[in-house]
Formats: C-alpha cells, sequence, structure tokens
C-alpha cells in the first residue's frame, strides 16, 4: 500500500482556471519522488492540497490507507506531512533555534521557554540529519542555503515524515544544491519520505527514485527514473519533440559596442560591490558572465542600465557615454534590458499585457500622437508581439498576472527584443521558467545575435551560461577573474575554480582577450 | 447563471447594491432605537432630498463639490499617493479666490476667472511642499499632507480674522461676495426658460459649475486613460520599479499627479465661496475634503465612476441634513451608514464570498455524479 496516495483530485479556481483535472498521484514511503512539469502545469496546486492549503473541488486523499480530508496545513502537519516553500517561512529577525521550535516551543515545569533544550533540539537534529546550521545566528544575517536548512529542519522537529520541496533548488549554487542533495539522501537513509517539485531535468536524473510528470493540469505519467533520459521526461513534460542542445551559427564578431572600464560601484550600505570591472562588447556575441549569485552580476547589471548610480569609473557605448545617465537615455541608445526579476523590475502585473509591451516607447510615435495617445495602435502592437513571440493569452487586455510564469517572461523579452536593441543586457532570462519557454527564449536570443545585437548574458545558470555564450567572463566578488575567448573551450570544473576566486588570471593574460 | 455571474462588471454592481443594503439596513436597525418615530425619520433621510427644489439643489450643490474632490483623489491614487491635503487646499482655494470675487473691482467676465485662476493656483501651490518632499526625501506624503491641512486650516482662520473679518458681526466672516463675483444659475438666460430658471435661482444656488464638473470628468478621464502623462501615472502606480525600469520618471510624475489634482481641488474650494456660501466664513469646508477620498474609494478609482459615487455621496449628506431638521434623530447616524457602505465595498473579501456560494452550489451539482462514478 502506497504511503499516500491522491485520487482523483481535481482544483477549479474561483476564477474558472482548472488547476488540477482528475489527478491520481502515489508515493511510496522511503522514496524520493520527483515531480515536474512546465510552470502552470499543476504542480504546486497539487501539493498546496495535500499540504492543506487548498481545497480539492473533488477527490480523495488517503495516508496510509486512510481517508484525510485537511482543513489547513495544521491538519497536515498533524498527519506528520511538511513542506518547505519556495520562498521561506522564517522570521528573520529571530534565531534559527527560535524559528525551529516557533509554535511548538519546549517549556520548562514553570511555562517559561526552556532555552537551552531550544537550542539543544535544534542542534541535535542538524546533526541527525547533516543539515549544517548555526542554531544561534539570527536569520537575517544567514545565507539562502542555510534558511533552506532551517526550514527543513523546522519540519523534521514537527516530526514530518513526509517531506515537500517545492523547486528547493532555484535560489541554490551548485554547491549547496550538492550539500542539499546529500541532506536529502540522509533523510530517505533514516526513514523519510521526500517529494521533490522542480523543473531541471538533470536534478530529477540525480537524485529521484521515481518521476511523475504533469502537463496542463493532468499526470502524463510515473515512471522509474533509471529507465528514462533527459530527453524523453523533458517530451513527456511538454507533449512534442525537444531540442536541449542549442543550434548556434557561427559568425565572426563585428566591432566593439560597449566597453566598461574600472566601474566601481558602493552599496547603500557601504559595501565595495563592483572593483573596477573591466570588459568589451561586440556586435554580433553572446557575452556570459559567469559567477555565483551574489557577487555583483546583480548590481553591475544595474548600473549598466541606469537603475543605480556607479561610484567611478566608465561605461561607453558606441564611443558615448551613457555612465550614471537615466534609464530612458540609456533606452534611448538602443539598449536594452530583461531584468533579472520579472515580477519586481520587469512587469506590473496588474496592468494589461498591452500596456507592458509599451512601456519604453509610450511616447514615441506611432504610439504618442501629440496630445493623446493612440490605443489602437498600443492594442495593434500588443497583438502583433503577442503572435510573434507565441505568449499564450486570449487577450491583450487582460492583465499580466494572468499569464504563467514563462509566458510573463516572454512579455518582457517581446518588448526588450522588439525594441530591435544594438545593445542587450539579460539578466537570468529563463529563471523558474518551463522548458518550452527557455528553449523559445533562448533561440531567440542567438537569433538575435546572429543578427548583430550584442548580448551580455547573465545567469546563474553555468550551463545556459556555457551553452548560449560565445565568450565568457568569471566574476568573484565584484571583479573580473578571467577571460575564456572561446565558450565552447571552457569546462564546467575550470570555470568553477574562478568563479570561487581560487584562481585568477593576471591582468596581462585578459587583457588579449577582453 | 454562472456565466452572468461570471461577468466582471455584473458581480461589481451587485456588490455595490450589497453594500448598500446591508449599510442602510444597518442605518435602519440604529434608527429603531434611537427614534421616537423611526419609520418617520427615516423616510425623511431617504426620500428627503427629492422631496422640495431647495433640497434637490443642495443635493446637486454638495454632490459638485465631492465630484471635484473625488477628481483629485482619484489622480493622485493612481499613482498609489496616500495623499491626504485636499482639505486644505480647498480652503486656501476658496479664500483666495473669495478675496478676488469680493474686492478685485472689474465686471463678471473678468473677476470671475481671475477668481478661478487665484484659488486654483494657491492650491496647486499649497501641494508643492509634500510633493517635492516626497519625491526627493522620500517623506510619508501621508504624514506631510495631513500636516499641511492642520497648517492651512490655521493660516486661513489667522488670515480671515486678520483681514477680512467683517465688523460688527458675532460670527467670524468676510462681507458678502457682490452679485459681480457670485455664479450665475445652470440654466441659461433664455427668454423661454425665464421662470424655470427664475424659481431655481429662487431656491438654489446651483451653478453653471454643473457644466465644469461634467467637463471635469471627461478632462480626468482622457487624462489618465488616453494621455502619455496619465499612462505614466498608472505605471508609477501599477508598479514603481517598473516604471523606473522602463524609463519613465518616476519622481517627476509623483510630483506632477499631486500637483493636477491641485486644479480639481481648487475648482473645489472656488465653488463652496463663489457658487455656494458667497462668504469666506470660519469651517467651511465641512470635511469636504476628506469626503472626496471616500467619493474616490467608491469610485474604485475610475474618473468616470465618480460623478455616480459623488452624486451617491452627496444624497446621503443631504439626505441626513434633512432628517435632522425633521426629525428626532441626528445627522451622525448617516455616518454609519456612510461608513459601513464604504467599509463594505472597500472589503475585498466581501465579492469573492458571493461568488463563492455561487460556485459551491455548481460544484456540489458536478461533484455529486462523479462521485457516485467512483463507487
Amino acid at each position: 500500500m502506497p504511503l499516500i496516495e491522491m485520487k482523483n483530485i481535481s482544483k477549479i479556481y474561483d476564477n474558472g482556471v482548472v488547476a488540477n483535472d482528475h489527478v491520481d498521484f502515489s508515493v511510496e514511503k522511503g522514496e524520493i519522488h520527483a515531480l515536474v512539469g512546465e510552470n502552470g502545469a499543476g504542480k504546486s496546486t497539487l501539493m498546496k492540497i495535500l499540504y492543506g492549503i487548498e481545497q480539492p473541488t473533488e477527490g480523495q486523499i488517503l495516508i496510509n490507507g486512510k481517508e484525510m480530508s485537511f482543513r489547513s496545513s495544521l491538519d497536515a502537519i498533524d498527519e506528520k506531512i511538511g513542506m518547505v516553500h519556495q520562498n521561506f517561512m522564517l522570521i528573520p529577525s529571530f534565531s534559527v533555534a527560535d524559528n525551529v521550535v516557533l509554535g511548538r516551543e519546549p517549556l520548562k515545569s514553570n511555562n517559561l521557554i526552556d532555552r537551552d533544550r531550544v537550542l539543544k533540539d535544534t542542534e541535535e537534529l542538524s546533526k541527525q540529519y547533516g543539515l549544517k546550521v548555526y542554531p544561534e545566528a539570527i536569520v537575517d544575517s544567514i545565507n539562502v542555503g542555510m534558511r533552506q536548512r532551517v526550514e527543513i529542519i523546522k519540519m523534521l522537529y514537527r516530526e514530518a515524515e513526509i517531506l515537500i520541496m517545492d523547486e528547493p533548488t532555484a535560489v541554490l549554487t551548485p554547491q549547496e544544491t550538492n550539500d542539499l542533495f546529500n541532506a536529502i539522501h540522509k533523510l530517505v537513509d533514516q526513514g523519510k519520505t521526500v517529494i521533490f517539485i522542480t523543473h531541471k531535468l538533470r536534478e530529477v536524473k540525480e537524485i529521484s527514485d521515481r518521476v511523475t510528470v504533469m502537463r496542463l493540469g493532468r499526470v502524463i505519467g510515473t515512471v522509474d527514473t533509471k529507465d528514462v533520459t533527459r530527453e524523453q521526461i523533458a517530451n513527456m513534460m511538454v507533449g512534442r519533440e525537444v531540442f536541449l542542445d542549442i543550434n548556434k551559427p557561427k559568425i565572426n564578431r563585428g566591432d566593439k559596442r560597449m566597453s566598461v572600464k574600472d566601474l566601481t560601484f558602493v552599496s547603500e550600505t557601504g559595501k565595495l560591490v563592483l572593483r573596477g570591472v573591466n570588459f568589451n562588447l561586440y556586435e554580433g556575441e553572446i557575452l556570459g558572465i559567469a559567477g555565483v549569485e551574489g557577487n555583483g552580476q546583480t548590481e553591475l547589471v544595474e548600473v549598466l542600465t541606469g537603475l543605480k548610480p556607479a561610484a567611478d569609473g566608465e561605461i561607453s557605448v558606441q564611443g558615448k557615454s551613457i555612465l550614471n545617465k537615466s534609464p530612458r537615455e540609456i533606452r534611448e541608445m538602443k539598449i536594452a534590458h530583461i531584468p533579472e526579476d520579472r515580477l519586481t523590475n520587469g512587469c506590473a502585473v496588474d496592468a494589461s499585457i498591452d500596456e507592458n509591451l509599451i512601456v519604453d516607447r509610450y511616447y514615441k510615435k506611432p504610439i504618442n500622437k501629440g496630445l493623446l495617445m493612440d490605443y489602437k495602435e498600443v492594442d495593434r502592437q500588443g497583438k502583433k508581439l503577442i503572435k510573434r513571440f507565441s505568449i499564450k493569452t486570449p487577450d491583450g487586455r487582460l492583465p499580466v498576472s494572468s499569464l504563467s510564469g514563462g509566458n510573463m517572461q516572454k512579455v518582457v523579452v517581446a518588448r526588450e527584443l522588439s525594441a530591435d536593441p544594438d545593445v542587450l543586457i539579460a539578466s537570468q532570462p529563463t529563471r523558474g521558467i518551463d522548458v518550452g519557454a527557455t528553449e523559445y527564449i533562448r533561440d531567440q536570443l542567438v537569433q538575435y545575435r546572429t543578427n548583430g545585437t550584442a548580448i551580455l548574458l547573465v545567469s546563474a545558470d553555468l550551463g545556459e551560461v556555457m551553452s548560449l555564450s560565445d565568450r565568457i567572463v568569471t566574476i568573484y566578488e565584484g571583479q573580473i577573474t578571467g577571460v575564456f575567448p572561446d565558450a565552447s573551450k571552457a569546462t564546467e570544473k575550470e570555470l568553477g575554480l574562478y568563479m570561487l576566486g581560487i584562481k585568477q588570471q593576471t591582468e596581462e593574460e585578459m587583457e588579449k582577450f577582453l | 447563471m454562472k456565466k452572468f455571474l461570471n461577468s466582471k462588471n455584473v458581480r461589481e454592481f451587485i456588490r455595490i447594491l450589497l453594500a448598500l443594503g446591508i449599510g442602510l439596513s444597518l442605518g435602519f436597525i440604529l434608527t429603531l432605537f434611537v427614534s421616537e418615530e423611526p419609520i418617520e425619520a427615516y423616510k425623511a433621510f431617504l426620500t428627503g432630498p427629492l422631496s422640495r427644489l431647495n433640497r434637490i439643489g443642495d443635493w446637486l450643490e454638495e454632490s459638485l463639490s465631492l465630484i471635484f474632490l473625488g477628481l483629485a483623489a482619484t489622480i493622485v491614487f493612481s499613482a498609489k499617493q496616500f495623499y491626504l491635503g485636499y482639505e486644505g487646499q480647498m480652503i486656501l482655494s476658496a479664500l483666495a479666490s473669495g478675496t478676488v470675487a469680493i474686492y478685485f473691482p472689474a465686471p463678471s467676465a473678468i473677476r470671475i476667472p481671475v477668481a478661478f485662476l487665484a484659488g486654483i493656483i494657491v492650491a496647486t501651490l499649497w501641494s508643492v511642499i509634500p510633493a517635492l518632499l516626497k519625491a526627493y526625501l522620500d517623506a510619508n506624503v501621508l504624514i506631510s499632507s495631513l500636516m499641511m491641512n492642520t497648517i492651512a486650516l490655521r493660516l486661513f482662520e489667522y488670515l480671515l480674522r486678520t483681514f477680512l473679518q467683517l465688523p460688527n458681526t458675532n460670527g467670524i466672516m468676510s462681507e458678502q461676495i457682490p452679485d459681480e463675483g457670485r455664479l450665475s444659475s445652470f440654466i441659461p438666460n433664455l427668454p423661454f426658460l425665464a421662470e424655470t430658471r427664475a424659481a431655481w435661482s429662487k431656491a438654489t444656488n446651483v451653478s453653471w459649475m454643473l457644466y465644469v464638473a461634467i467637463a471635469a470628468v471627461i478632462l480626468a478621464y482622457v487624462l489618465m486613460y488616453k494621455t502619455k502623462f496619465g499612462y505614466e501615472i498608472r505605471a508609477v502606480g501599477a508598479n514603481e520599479k517598473f516604471a523606473k525600469y522602463g524609463g519613465v520618471n518616476v519622481k517627476k510624475t509623483i510630483v506632477a499627479s499631486i500637483l493636477i489634482s491641485g486644479i480639481f481641488s481648487g475648482l473645489a474650494g472656488a465653488h463652496l465661496v463663489m457658487g455656494i456660501i458667497e462668504r469666506i466664513i470660519q469651517g467651511m469646508g465641512f470635511g469636504f475634503g476628506f469626503e472626496g477620498i471616500n467619493v474616490s474609494i467608491l469610485a474604485a478609482g475610475n474618473p468616470l465612476g465618480v460623478p455616480v459615487a459623488g452624486l451617491f455621496y452627496g444624497y446621503l449628506r443631504s439626505g441626513a441634513d434633512v432628517m435632522e431638521r425633521s426629525s428626532d434623530v441626528s445627522r451622525e447616524l448617516v455616518f454609519v451608514v456612510q461608513a459601513a457602505v464604504l467599509l463594505l465595498l472597500t472589503a475585498e473579501r466581501l465579492l469573492p464570498t458571493v461568488q463563492q456560494v455561487v460556485e459551491t452550489d455548481e460544484a456540489g451539482e458536478k461533484a455529486e455524479p462523479a462521485k457516485g462514478s467512483v463507487k
């Protein structure tokens, strides 16, 4: 008998969206079960139902053969189910241990909190499962990887036997991902069961025993991981052949488009984030910036696009300085920007798709005609871009919030690419989106590069940097540590050494290739 | 049925009716407790504003003020700025245009436009300080604008007492605005309309500001939804970071949105002094500035909804007046009704609940055969 059995589950939301359509899903005790699917396939909804956050419109949940009806996540926790959310549910100003025990504090006989046991319990769980945390550290001061471990310990403290992890690796560096996988193996060795939501196929192969693939609210199938290839899983996810390898025609790079010299940036808190960054960007190339997140990539992009002021240095595009110009002035010089976070910068989610598509051009002809804007033209451009970039929506007047993550990203990409840029700064262009949209966006980037656009690619996904780029530079603690003039010859291992600051090229070595 | 209820407009309409119904019932229940003649009192409240010509006039006059202020608030709220300084802007505008209307020795055709201009300029300038504080020092605009209101009230009182006070009267007031400075009736001076015009003029002060208000609504709508400036305001309101990233000058837009509201608050002030009260008196603001905010909330940020919301709110206000005068229930009761309606309308959960009821019904119908098939 399976440990968890979800039978015939359907979920229809208030707005009529069918998130789960008669889904059957079962998990055996002690396995690592990967749940994969494109964005909007219904994975998260299914898990929210299992964790009691959402109630199914119909269907049954059986735990150990007993039928359950969860009114809230508290009921699910009572049945020893725990969930590690994508956005951590921790109190930043509390210590790690306080977060772990929150709501179930160990008490002394006089009903005060037993501080010693708070620390001891946290430490014991940390040791038992190999989840390294500092019990006394304030959550605000620890890094993302440790926060995630705190979340897991929190669930274990609540005696969870079944752990649901919602895209746990999305926020982790490659090293942290390895640590997490080791911890998951330890959990399973000690009898726990893990459900692992992801859309990274490499991880599915690496960690899971079985995999369930969902598409459009339905389960396509559940298979033993060892019996399938990555390509086969990808095909199940999107329902057609997928080419994970990028087909990139070879071209020679052209003239210098952008040059960055000794660029320095100091954060609001006074931290020196960029310490003299140097590189050039040429027509018809994709220059990838490889680095562990948090080494200045975010700030580099923000300074280049005018969102943050540089402290020192020079940025010029085709001979003209753009240092500390406004975003509008920079855009006017045909520089486009795909921002790393589509929800923060890339879109106004409550505004319509059409209106999101024109934020860089609403004030110019043909949209703005003297006193009034021509909304027929806005509509026309919206229709054109929705079609050209195959954004899945019935109507451009719907809010962006009605779209899935991948389609939201397509709105951003559609706007930026249709500006026909000379220089494109693309930051995490495919983060957190499904295989189909990823494939599409990567293909578009390559096409624009082949047609002459100079592209600066910043991505936390090293695989993406390596396969898309013509040239790669590595960044570590706000400095360029190495240049790899032919990306196809760079290896993951070697890049890793430069990304972690273990090796560094001399200025003379780099100068030739920058 | 489901399709019908899924239409956004239908749902919005049901929602408003529901809020109104609950608010009015609550008011009636309270009336039952406080009044000897509850039916009579409530009847006076509900039908009073329409019972006589002068009452219709009062209703329309107050509604016009509320519409101007509602438009002012709608524009600022569209940029998600919680600026609340309309009351201060309005009374200073009333002071400025009232002074011009009383003392500027010129014929109507010049005196009135100059008075309007004075009011609008003063109202706009008064908002410069909180707008700049917000844009350049990121000062909390809610607090700074409320403080500016207090300063405006005291400044108004000081200037009125020191320079404009009519000698030998008990009240704190200026002299009356002469005919040249008053706004004339909304009914055009045509021979065949002479009788109606005389009747209305005798009973009410409804002036041609009625047409200005209609024009203002259209203007505000076009500004918000058809111009690049409106796009900028809405982009900043929808997501400030997105607007900045897209190249919109966010600071300029915030300042401009608050300054533009000065035009509408200024119109409200000029209307108040030249159209309704016809002199400058202490406490002439009546809290209109804050009710304008409520009107804007009722209109859900859409300029085209403002006149409807303004007329509705004005109706409650003048109904309260009639009830107070003709029964033993005081006007404060109506505040309860207003508050209840507003709370219910802004409570975003109200509608989902309505819809959920509908959906669970339907889901129940659907789910039953499905359960059977499992067996």
